[in-house]
């Protein structure tokens, strides 16, 4: 029978060397609710495990000094309610509460969260597991296959960053905040502590999408910081998503202003849902930075973060659906201001 | 003689599942229990030229491999995505899971068909029904509504798996298994294994939920039982829900064309009617039952229906919740709402003033029943008053547009004949050996409550048994008959024991309770036998549900036809910007006869809204037709309404007994609750937003 070795590191150092020593069938775990996932579908098939949810240390919420900092392993749902985040920086709050279910964000870490995998049903079904059913190709999950999505079922995949060989959406809400918030993450490996601009953390597809993350094997995350801002206070997360909770978005936006009065100072846009990456929304930020915010702005940035849009047969709802998600987004961020 | 109003009692079992102590058929561990793991076929039709099973068997821990031939199920043949051509068992789960992934086979593949509209798909028609003068009533009419409307294949998704353990002692099988039907499931194992009906036993004491998909007999369990056999040991299969998507059945998806005419007068006078759906050749689900009940909703006297099926090369479509009813409900009462509009009548009114008298299926007199008081009850609770019907009028401060619907259902009030076995000890305890099967519904808790209605027995030691074969004939628990079934044979059960009893005691009873009587009379027991037979029924039919054959009769029956009636009010809201659809609230009135078990009653309800909202607006089986295969075949991507997507449900329950359907005047719910709300919710977003929309799921990008 395949084995599986599972091992507790107690320092990030511990974990980085089991990792070495693992050689290159190892993975981390944390919370374990999407590498147990990915192991059932035979996604991912680990003969080692590293447990890095015991970490000293590496749950710890930081939020007193002029960056936010928050631990590898801390919890999803501690995160969304430290009175800091959940105060000051209602996106960041949202991102975490709107995402998963209340029992998944007990067990799930803001570092497992931004590594977790596409929902891509074509990437998730076909690995040959007893849990799935039929042949399925995928360049994620088998480099050169081929892509099943491609004049498949397309209706929850990408619109923007798509390629030849990938449209599937990147899944997570966390990672559109952070997107919006400049977050930088910070990684520690053998060769020692690297901090990432999470812009460069998440690579697109291209004609390479099995690579998906900036991010050594036997990297660990240690930290995601955030720099503090008022801008936090004036966001909000909005994501629309096929039903109230326990889904995934068809369309996400986190945003975040600085108002001036009625006029825009700045203006942070991120979306989710819609994209191959944590999407950065720069051309729908220009639209609205320096004049006052009307709904017919608003909805005028939304469709500006669409231009490059490319749907497939059954996704070209996203484009309206995201240019509306983002319109929203922005009056309700900008109502928040006091 | 029906009795009285039933007062509300707790439901029986509920601290044993919230304790997480009920048993259900996986749950049964037996010493040296081997388990198993399915290999599906991975393409959709064609035939297996060579399987390789040596990794499986040099798998360590793995026992036995079924591969084919092995049994008359493991063919080479393959006709859908996914059918087991090998079963791998062995010492763990683990083993077995392995030992089945490392199967490999090669295939002969062959085209197939995977939707009802792929190339090549052709109708088969099938009877159709034709009453009164439909085409004259069409040439008079002075308003014709006509539309296409489609409901899409959808799978059950009960909770509970499809779970086997099979265990051979001394030539008897045992198995253990969810299921709606033990006996047919037990006489589909004798079958299967060449041996007597008497020795097996099917035990099926509680199911995590059936909604139909555990009516036949399935694919598994004889497989299950074989390895028993072979191995000599007892064998567990559950069967992940990826592969049951493909392998057990669901709602076919339909396409329903009607054309609905009403005359200057503003009476509705014909509907022209015509379906198709997916099926297979001799499948399990009629195309030609989707007219019936919804013929006898409102008073509409001429009747043409036509039919057809399309067959798919997928797993074999079968029925689900609310069956015909539910799709051809959603185009009726989606047109009955469109014609209130063009003849300017606020669809409350125009369906109250259609109250049908009269089954035009059968041409005989539908049995007293109260939809208008469902109706105007509704109406009350839900201040419907309060609408003005032009779409779009009504909208919040925040431009959010309101839209209010309200639509009825209907279904069959179908019975069987049922013997049930009531023993009251002196020791304070009491046995009834029942019929039918836990699904969830509540049938003990019903079952409880009769008894106690009419004797002084201890309410918290009364051990009720049914869904195991072994103890007595355990009827098919589909159709929402259960409780209309079994109950009317337990309340004669209840009177029966009083009757007796008094015999005994004499005109001066000794005091105390019924177990304190009998224990001053020195009886350890008394024990009596009570059957009932649906109307028009004659002995044979009490033979038949004797040995475990099908003893149902109706919704038809002789000289009157009885059906179950529901009326649903939806208040829908629609977010201005990106039109997200939410369901704020919902009234739900049903008339079901006479209510034997308020608590669970009113859960059925409150289940049915749910239900009914998820269909409408969330659930869809999708298909990938180059793969025939089900893409979203788990929970998270079939995507089933969640507690955030409901707000307040408010529900009620006539409870006027139906004087002629049975003794106790019971009809059943279980399929009814979740009819109408689909409909409702449709003609609730027209009127939100003036878009009728005819396809189900409704989703965001219908209404942006
Ligand atoms: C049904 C369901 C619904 C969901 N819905 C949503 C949703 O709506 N929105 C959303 O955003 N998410 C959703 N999720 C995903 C969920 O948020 C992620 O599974 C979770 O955040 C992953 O965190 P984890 O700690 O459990 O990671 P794990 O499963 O433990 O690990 C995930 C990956 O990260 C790696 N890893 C973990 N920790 C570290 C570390 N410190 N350093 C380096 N690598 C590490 C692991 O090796 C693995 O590759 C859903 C999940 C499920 C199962």
């Amino acid at each position: 029978m395949r084995g599986l070795n599972y091992t507790f590191a107690e320092t990030a150092d511990a974990a980085v060397t089991q990792f070495a020593e693992a050689g290159g069938s190892a993975r981390y775990i944390a919370g374990g609710t999407n590498i147990y996932d990915l192991m059932k579908l035979g996604i991912e098939r680990p003969a080692h495990l590293i447990d890095v949810s015991r970490i000293e240390g590496l749950d710890a919420i930081e939020t007193d000094g002029d960056v936010l900092r928050f631990g590898g392993r801390a919890l999803m749902a501690d995160v969304a309610r430290a009175p800091v985040v959940r105060d000051e920086y209602p996106v960041l709050a949202e991102s975490l509460l709107k995402a998963a279910s209340q029992q998944l964000r007990n067990m799930a870490t803001v570092g497992g969260n931004l590594l977790q995998r596409t929902r891509c049903m074509y990437f998730r079904n076909g690995a040959g597991s007893s849990t799935t059913v039929g042949v399925y190709l995928c360049n994620k999950r088998e480099p050169g296959s081929g892509c099943a999505a491609l004049g498949g079922l397309d209706r929850t995949q990408a619109v923007l960053g798509t390629s030849e060989a990938c449209t599937a959406v990147a899944p997570g809400d966390w990672p559109v905040a952070l997107a919006a918030m400049d977050a930088t993450i910070e990684v520690f490996g053998p060769e020692g502590t690297r901090n990432i601009p999470i812009a460069d953390f998440y690579l697109l597809p291209g004609d390479t999408p099995h690579r998906e993350f900036n991010i050594n094997p036997g990297e660990l995350v240690t930290a995601i910081t955030v720099r503090k801002t008022p801008a936090g206070r004036t966001s909000t997360y909005h994501k629309i998503r096929d039903r109230e909770s326990y889904a995934f978005a068809l369309a996400s936006a986190a945003v975040a202003v600085e108002m001036d009065g009625d006029a825009v100072r700045t203006a942070r846009i991120a979306l989710g849902g819609v994209a191959t990456t944590p999407w950065r929304a720069s051309a729908a930020e220009r639209v609205v930075v320096g004049s006052s915010l009307t709904p017919e702005l608003a909805l005028e940035a939304g469709h500006a973060a669409f231009t490059e849009a490319r749907p497939g047969q059954h996704n070209a709802f996203k484009v309206e659906l995201g240019a509306r998600v983002i319109a929203d987004a922005l009056i309700i961020a900008a109502q928040r201001r006091v | 003689m029906p009795a009285e109003v039933f007062s509300d009692i707790a439901r029986v079992d509920a601290r044993g599942k919230v304790l997480g102590q009920t048993q259900y058929g996986a749950d049964m561990h037996l010493p040296g229990m081997l388990y198993a793991m399915l290999v599906p076929a991975t393409v959709a039709k064609g035939a297996v030229s060579n399987i390789d099973i040596t990794p499986a068997t040099e798998t360590s821990g793995v026992v036995r491999v079924l591969s084919l031939g092995d049994f008359p199920t493991l063919s080479p043949e393959i006709n859908y995505l996914g059918y087991p051509i090998a079963m791998v068992v062995a010492e763990t789960l683990e083993a077995a899971i392995e030992g089945a992934e490392a199967i490999t086979a090669t295939y002969e593949t062959a085209p197939f068909i995977p939707l009802m509209d792929s190339p090549g798909a052709t109708v088969v028609p099938s009877e159709g029904f034709d009453t009164g003068d439909v085409d004259t009533e069409f040439q008079n009419a002075a308003e014709i509504v006509e539309g296409t409307f489609e409901t899409p294949a959808q799978h059950h998704n009960a909770m509970e798996l499809f779970g086997t353990v099979a265990h051979w002692s001394g030539g008897r099988l045992t198995v253990y298994e969810g299921c709606q039907n033990s006996d047919s499931a037990r006489n589909a194992l004798a079958e299967a294994m060449g041996i007597s009906p008497e020795l097996v036993t099917v035990k099926s004491d509680y199911v995590g939920g059936g909604f139909g998909q555990k009516s036949p007999p399935k694919l598994q369990t004889a497989l299950v039982a074989e390895a028993a056999r072979l191995t000599q040991r007892p064998v567990k299969l559950v069967t992940p829900r990826g592969q049951l998507f493909h392998i057990a059945n669901y709602r076919p998806r339909s396409i329903h064309n009607i054309r609905l005419t009403a005359n200057s007068e503003g009476r509705l006078t014909a509907i022209d009617y015509d379906v198709v759906q997916e099926n297979w050749p001799d499948g399990g689900f009629r195309s030609n039952g989707y007219h019936e009940d919804v013929a006898r909703l409102y008073a509409i006297g001429n009747l043409r229906a036509t039919a057809g099926d399309i067959y798919i090369d997928r797993n074999m479509p079968r029925h689900t919740r609310g069956t015909h009813p539910f799709p051809a409900g959603f185009a009726l009462e989606s047109a009955i709402d469109e014609m209130a509009y063009r003849l300017g009548v606020d669809p409350v009114q125009l369906r109250l003033d259609h109250e049908a008298t009269t089954d035009i299926i059968v041409g005989q007199p539908l049995a007293p029943h109260f939809l208008n008081d469902c109706l105007r009850e509704g109406a009350r609770r839900f201040d419907w008053s309060r609408r003005t019907p032009e779409p779009g009028s009504m909208t919040l401060e925040d431009g959010t547009l309101v839209g209010l619907g309200v639509a009825c259902g209907i279904f069959g009030a179908s019975g069987s004949a049922a013997e049930t076995t009531l023993r009251v000890r002196a020791d304070g305890t009491t046995r009834i050996i029942s019929s039918g099967h836990e699904m969830g519904q509540g049938i003990r808790t019903a079952v409880a409550n009769a008894i106690v209605q009419g004797l002084d027995v201890n309410p918290d030691r009364i051990e009720i048994l049914l869904g195991d074969t072994s103890v007595g004939p355990q009827m098919a628990t589909v159709g929402e008959r259960g409780t209309a079934s079994i109950i009317p044979a337990t309340v004669k059960a209840v009177q029966a024991l009083r009757a007796r009893f008094e015999e005994l005691a004499g005109p001066n009873p000794p005091a105390g309770n019924l177990h304190q009587q009998l224990a001053r009379l020195k009886r350890p027991y008394i024990e009596v036998t009570a059957s009932e037979l649906a109307p028009g029924q004659d002995a044979s039919a009490l033979e038949a549900f004797r040995t475990g054959r099908r003893a149902g009769a109706g919704s038809e029956y002789p000289g009157f036809t009885s059906m179950s009636y529901i009326a649903q009010f939806v208040e829908i809201h629609i977010e201005p910007g990106t039109r997200r659809i939410r369901m704020p609230r919902a009234v739900s009135i049903a008339d079901i006869g006479r209510v034997v078990s308020p608590r669970t009653a009113r859960g059925q309800m409150h289940g049915g809204v749910v239900w009914g909202f998820s269909t409408a607006l969330r659930e869809q089986s999708e298909v990938d037709p180059r793969f025939a295969g089900y893409l979203n075949d788990d929970l998270a991507d079939y995507v089933m309404a969640v507690n955030a997507d409901i707000g307040e449900v408010d529900v009620g329950l006539i409870d006027k007994p139906d004087t002629m359907v049975n003794s106790a005047g019971v009809k059943g719910m279980g399929e009814l609750v979740m009819l109408g709300t689909a409909p409702a919710i449709a003609n609730a977003i027209y009127h939100a937003t003036g878009k009728r929309i005819r396809k189900l799921p409704i989703r965001i990008e219908d209404v942006l």
